[in-house]
């Protein structure tokens, strides 16, 4: 299964929209489309993850990798409401204890701007 | 031999054969019963710059062929004994040759006609009554065809051949890694180890490894390189080297499996690429009767009771280099006489049948249950056995590595 990245705007930050599969197969396209973000200066980037359907060990490793990037620069890397699998996924992994994650962008982008 | 040029050969033609298209110019061969016919068509093809080979019957014509591989045949249909369209068969048959052009000389163009022809092994038509440009641009287009099918054959043959010595290196590395596996048995009086390691490429990126620790302990581990591979499997062997007994006390100077994991997370972090393992370090320790373990992002380890129930060891935590800084903790857990402890790889227990929904700890614990009465080997067996019937396939997405350790009641 592959995976569609729709990018738009939000205050002070870029929300992706993922939709399909987060995993080894889709890595180039999922970092590619992160790097886009980052090197146009954003400090905030939000992944809409309402559409991914799985994700696999790779995928929670490249969530590691733009969370560890994002926090060097200062900046802040959010999830926005996962599905029941997927957080299961990421909660054995104890991904929540490294990125948070909101239900709507309103409240990820209010946790930014108080973080900053 | 013309050429020095170095060439893997893998498929038996002569190198001589293969270069020649390179350096040299093309060769027709001609073959016709009719002096006169094949003398004219052999001027008018020297004409063009190509070299010309000839015969004078089918036979010789083949011989010519296999012997001196021309890039285009030029070839009558009417000529006795071995006529064109059998002639055609005979070189379709012969795979050393199969792909050799072949443009058929004809007086009769009824379309039934050419497609006999073509459908007996000719690739396309010249009719004797062709003009000197109808003839030209015809063998110039089977001298094309030519060329770009033997370049394609030998680059074929280059991929082949790197293909197999990439697969002999692949073959190397597995027999080196299985060869790190500990050995099944008897690891302390009272203590049976029994394993089952299937990488689902050549090469896996899981280790295990147990280790005896003086005469009432016992060390394990079982590392998961995140992807597959050969990346993978160099990078678990340097966590493996890490994880070597002198290797502990020098770096961690501790065999607390909590100071071990914590160290490792600070020496591994996660790759540019986002890869990253998850282990499970353990001790067992006899004196207490218990084992002390921390793990970084694997959950996959239980501890079958001796009274028949299974207790899984949860605590979800960060896999290595996921958070620099980490701190890992030691957690206790009792193991009593009649238990069976299991550390397993997540490629077990997370298989998809054909639907996609995953096997599951749920089920791997009832096969492992169902097999308590059996030796330690032979419950490892039956539930890698009933993960693979699951999936409904012989070979497993991803590499499946599962240790059990008994203590004998």
């Amino acid at each position: 299964m592959s995976m569609q990245v729709k990018e738009r705007s939000m205050p002070n930050g870029v929300i992706l929209e993922l939709t399909g599969d987060l995993t080894y197969a889709n890595r180039e396209q999922f970092k590619t489309a992160v790097e886009s973000v980052r090197q146009r200066g954003f400090r905030h980037l939000v992944l809409d993850m309402s559409n991914v359907r799985f994700i696999d060990s790779s995928g929670l490793g490249l969530l590691a990798l733009v969370a560890q990037q994002f926090k060097l620069t200062q900046g802040r890397l959010s999830l926005l409401k996962p599905q029941a699998y997927v957080r299961e996924i990421m909660a054995l992994a104890n991904i929540p204890s490294l990125i948070p994650m909101y239900e709507n962008e309103q409240d990820a982008a209010a946790a930014h701007a108080k973080a900053a | 031999m013309k050429s020095s040029h170095p060439q893997v050969d893998t498929t038996g033609k002569s190198e001589a054969v293969k270069v020649r298209a390179d350096t040299e110019s093309p060769t027709v061969l001609i073959v016709d019963d009719d002096p006169v016919a094949r003398l004219a068509m052999v001027g008018r093809i020297k004409r063009l710059g190509y070299r010309v080979l000839q015969a004078g019957d089918g036979k010789t014509g083949l011989e010519l062929l296999r012997r001196e591989r021309p890039e285009l045949t030029i070839l009558d249909w009417m000529m006795p004994d071995l006529d064109g369209p059998s002639f055609c068969e005979q070189v379709r048959d012969d795979p050393e040759v199969g792909s050799s052009q072949i443009l058929m000389m004809t007086s009769n163009d009824h379309p039934e006609h050419i497609a006999e022809g073509l459908a007996r092994g000719a690739d396309d038509f010249l009719s004797k009554a062709a003009s000197r440009q109808e003839i030209i641009a015809r063998v110039q287009a089977g001298i094309r065809t030519a060329l770009l099918i033997r370049q394609l054959e030998r680059v074929t043959d280059e991929l082949r051949s790197k293909q197999a010595l990439l697969d002999e290196e692949l073959q190397s590395a597995a027999r080196y890694v299985e060869s790190l596996l500990p050995m099944p048995g008897i690891v302390l009086p009272g203590v049976e180890l029994a394993h089952l390691y299937r990488p689902s490429l050549a090469l896996g990126g899981d280790l295990y490894n147990v280790v005896r620790c003086g005469d009432d302990a016992v060390g394990l581990y079982l590392l998961d390189a995140s992807g597959h591979g050969v990346s993978s499997a160099l990078r678990s062997a340097a966590l493996a080297t890490f994880l070597r007994e002198d290797s502990l006390l020098r770096y961690v100077g501790s065999r607390d499996p909590g100071a071990i994991v914590t160290e490792a997370n600070r020496l591994f972090p996660l790759t540019e690429r986002g890869d990253y393992f998850t282990i499970l370090v353990a001790r067992l320790d006899l004196r207490f009767q218990r084992v002390l373990y921390a793990t970084a992002g694997h959950s996959g380890a239980c501890i079958h009771r001796r009274g028949g129930t299974m207790e899984w060891f949860a605590p979800p935590s960060l896999p290595l280099g996921f958070a620099p800084g980490q701190l890992y903790r030691t957690v206790e857990i009792g193991f009593l006489p009649g238990d069976r402890l299991y550390v397993m790889s997540d490629g077990l227990y997370e298989v998809p049948n054909s639907t996609g929904e995953l096997w599951g700890k749920e089920r791997l614990g009832f096969a492992l249950k169902e097999a308590a009465g059996r030796p330690l080997q032979d419950a490892l067996s039956h539930a890698v056995a009933e993960a693979a019937r699951w999936s409904g396939q012989n070979c497993f997405p991803d590499d499946v590595a599962v240790m059990g350790i008994e203590l004998k009641a």
